[in-house]
């Protein structure tokens, strides 16, 4: 067997599986680091996933049905927001909620549209920068040759990462998770920059769900993310809410991912629920090895009641 | 502005801080169902169903019928069961998200324990395999628990997280070492009919009902009665007030933790032992978040949660039969339970209040 084109084969499933995994990883960062603990990222992937799907199928246009995953993920992140904040809901309740009202509704929806059937997107995305990188090993055609989707969604975690860290709206939305009283005494909104940060949260989950039935799979099912949205709140605990961070987590995830595929398919006589254990029990390790000095943004969870706390 | 120094799912922030609400928790409850049928039938609108005609039928297939009310007390007992694991928790303020798996581990345990003990009548098979049963959701609830005594690392990630472990770890047990190699599908070997639980009478119903009672009254008693339930809710309601009471806080949470995956456990292990005998790869209730939904509709009263379990029985019930009675696929229900969830969450938001110049 090639050893180089297995190599290639691997790295290059890794980069494509984790995408969906890595946007919503970083969604739910920027959402805890406001303050937020949104565990409805499962439900707004679903929901996103499902539109996306509907609106390529529909249009033919892959980057049209992404947008529409982008938009209803917005929606959804805003929901939350104005509940969670104005509405002064229980966050974990109320992400419980959108979690399951997301997958039976998505579920709900299919059904009433499709029936039994289980339509296909044809048409594949365009591959931009295939084979640029050729000369390189290994690593030069699983990075370049991957579909353009992937590309926006890389460049859209580096942005996120440098508003979080390098720009006033990110330190104000790590305010608002840190220390809401602080936020309100230089004359900030603490409900508002909340709202802002589900929003982005919301957006980056939808693009997850639509990027998984869009560009990874070319299909919708009912509960087709498999826990995917729930694996990015850990992941995002774990990345310690640092975007790039994640990106290296998740893209491990993924080449854990494929490494399970790939013994799978070698058959090392180990049954494969076996190996499908280990993404997740490396995610609990890792928890306990490196997440136990980890600290949550001090706010986190806790509803923002005003400066006399009672508005 | 007290109610984050409580803990997350105290009480108080559930009720007794908004003097504004003067309603009686029953009747919020009543509005709050209210809400989701009118959010929930302006959708089966959307999408060209009659609500009126659907609710209809649901309410007559499952509450005028002698089956369907059978049907739907069989549905009420594993989640009456998985509602008290939610809320043993959630009195210590904390959040069991795992009762999924649990509730598989558990079923796992109870049904490969009984199909070994055919040898020693109903009581012994039942005692053991409940026991059993209740055994693995607390051996599936232990290692969350004590990450969370010991290095305070949140179970609600990590409870997920054996989620998915368990759906794994229980495939590869059932499809490898303990499979019962003489049937086609892969699952345990079938505990026999005339072992398993009894039925009452000629129907549906069967004795796991008084093991849902007994379990529900032990508990009311435990959490409302006893110095032990005190103490487990006075660390929800403040873990730092309780530790200055003395209250061994790290003992408590892990023992909250336990009794939560071991009814879990024994949630899977009535399942096993009533109605499916077995247990087959592929199955998977998922009870945990119908369990949320329950808890909230309680309001978190524990002698509550029996109306409300008979209710999520309802809905159970209902995705079984609506399909095929007024096309409405079974996911409808999920929808529905998600919608209550979050109107739960924002029961108190009175946004109106700002206007009217009443402060809440």
């Amino acid at each position: 067997m090639n050893v180089e084109a297995v190599l290639t084969a691997l790295l290059s499933a890794a980069i494509l599986t984790s995408a969906p995994l890595l946007l919503a990883a970083v969604g739910e960062a920027i959402s805890q680091r406001g303050g937020l603990l949104n565990l409805g990222v499962e439900g707004s992937m679903l929901v996103s996933s499902l539109g996306a799907f509907w609106l390529t199928l529909e249009t033919g246009s892959g980057a049209l049905g992404i947008l529409l995953g982008g938009v209803i993920g917005v929606l959804i992140g805003v929901t939350f927001g104005v509940l969670a904040t104005l509405g002064r809901a229980d966050q974990v309740v109320l992400g419980l909620g959108v979690t399951l009202a997301g997958t039976g509704g998505s579920a709900f929806i299919f059904r009433e549209r499709y029936g039994s059937d289980q339509p296909l997107i044809a048409q594949g995305m365009g591959r931009p920068f295939e084979g640029l990188l050729d000369w390189l090993p290994v690593i030069g055609p699983a990075v370049a040759d991957q579909r353009w989707f992937i590309y926006v969604a890389w460049s859209l975690v580096i942005v996120a990462h440098v508003m979080v860290t390098r720009t006033a709206f990110g330190l104000r939305i790590r305010a608002a998770g840190e220390f809401p009283l602080g936020l309100e005494a230089v004359g900030g909104n603490v409900g508002r920059v909340r709202i802002a940060a589900a929003a982005i949260g919301g957006l980056f989950s939808g693009l997850g769900g639509a990027c998984l039935s869009v560009v990874e799979l070319g299909f919708f099912s009912p509960g087709v993310t498999a826990g995917v949205g729930f694996l990015a709140i850990a992941v995002a605990i774990l990345g310690r809410w640092s975007p790039l961070r994640i990106l290296a987590l998740s893209l491990l995830f993924g080449l854990l991912t494929g490494l399970d595929t790939g013994l799978q398919i070698a058959s090392v006589g180990i049954r494969t629920e076996f190996l499908s254990m280990l993404p997740y029990a490396g995610i609990i390790i890792a928890l306990v090895a490196f997440g136990r000095g980890a600290r949550m943004p001090r706010a986190l969870g806790k509803p923002w009641t005003g400066i006399s706390g009672s508005r | 502005m007290k109610s984050h120094l409580a803990g997350r799912v105290s009480e108080a922030s559930v009720g007794r801080e908004h003097p504004a609400s003067r309603l009686a928790p029953p009747l919020e409850s009543l509005l709050a169902l209210g809400c989701t049928f009118v959010i929930s039938g302006l959708v089966l609108l959307f999408t060209g169903h009659d609500p009126v005609d659907a609710f209809g039928e649901l309410i007559t297939r499952t509450l005028f019928r002698t089956s369907g009310l059978q049907e739907v007390v069989v549905r009420a007992v594993p989640l009456l069961l998985a509602g008290l694991a939610v809320l043993v928790a959630a009195e210590a303020g904390l959040w069991n998200i795992g009762v999924d798996g649990q509730v598989l581990v558990g079923a796992m345990a109870a049904a490969v324990a009984g199909s070994w003990l055919d040898a020693g009548g109903r009581p012994l098979l039942w005692s053991v395999a409940i026991g059993i049963g209740a055994l693995g959701g607390v051996a599936w609830m232990a290692v969350p628990a004590l990450l969370r005594m010991r290095w305070g690392i949140n179970e609600i990630v990590t409870t997920i997280m054996f989620n998915y472990l368990a759906i794994s770890l229980t495939a590869w047990l059932v499809k490898g070492p303990f499979r019962d190699d003489s049937l086609v599908t892969p699952q345990t070997p079938m505990i026999l009919r005339e072992l398993r639980f009894a039925s009452l009478g000629d129907t549906r119903i069967h004795v796991g009902i008084f093991l849902a009672l007994a379990l529900w009254l032990g508990i009311a008693v435990w959490l409302r009665r006893s110095v032990a339930g005190f103490e487990l809710r006075a660390v929800g309601a403040s873990p730092r007030a309780a530790r200055h009471a003395m209250i061994p806080v790290a003992a408590v949470v892990l023992v909250a933790l336990l009794a939560s995956g071991a009814l879990a456990g024994i949630a899977g292990a009535n399942d096993v032992l009533s109605t499916k005998g077995t247990f087959q790869a592929e199955w998977n209730p998922e009870y945990g978040l119908s369990a949320f939904a329950l808890v909230f509709l309680a309001r978190r009263n524990v002698y509550a949660l029996l109306p409300a379990a008979l209710f999520l029985g309802v809905l159970a019930y209902g995705a079984d039969v609506m399909p095929r009675a007024a096309d409405i696929p079974p996911a409808f229900f999920s929808l529905f339970e998600g919608i209550l969830l979050m109107v739960f969450a924002v029961l108190h938001w009175r946004p109106w209040s700002r206007w009217t110049g009443r402060s809440e």
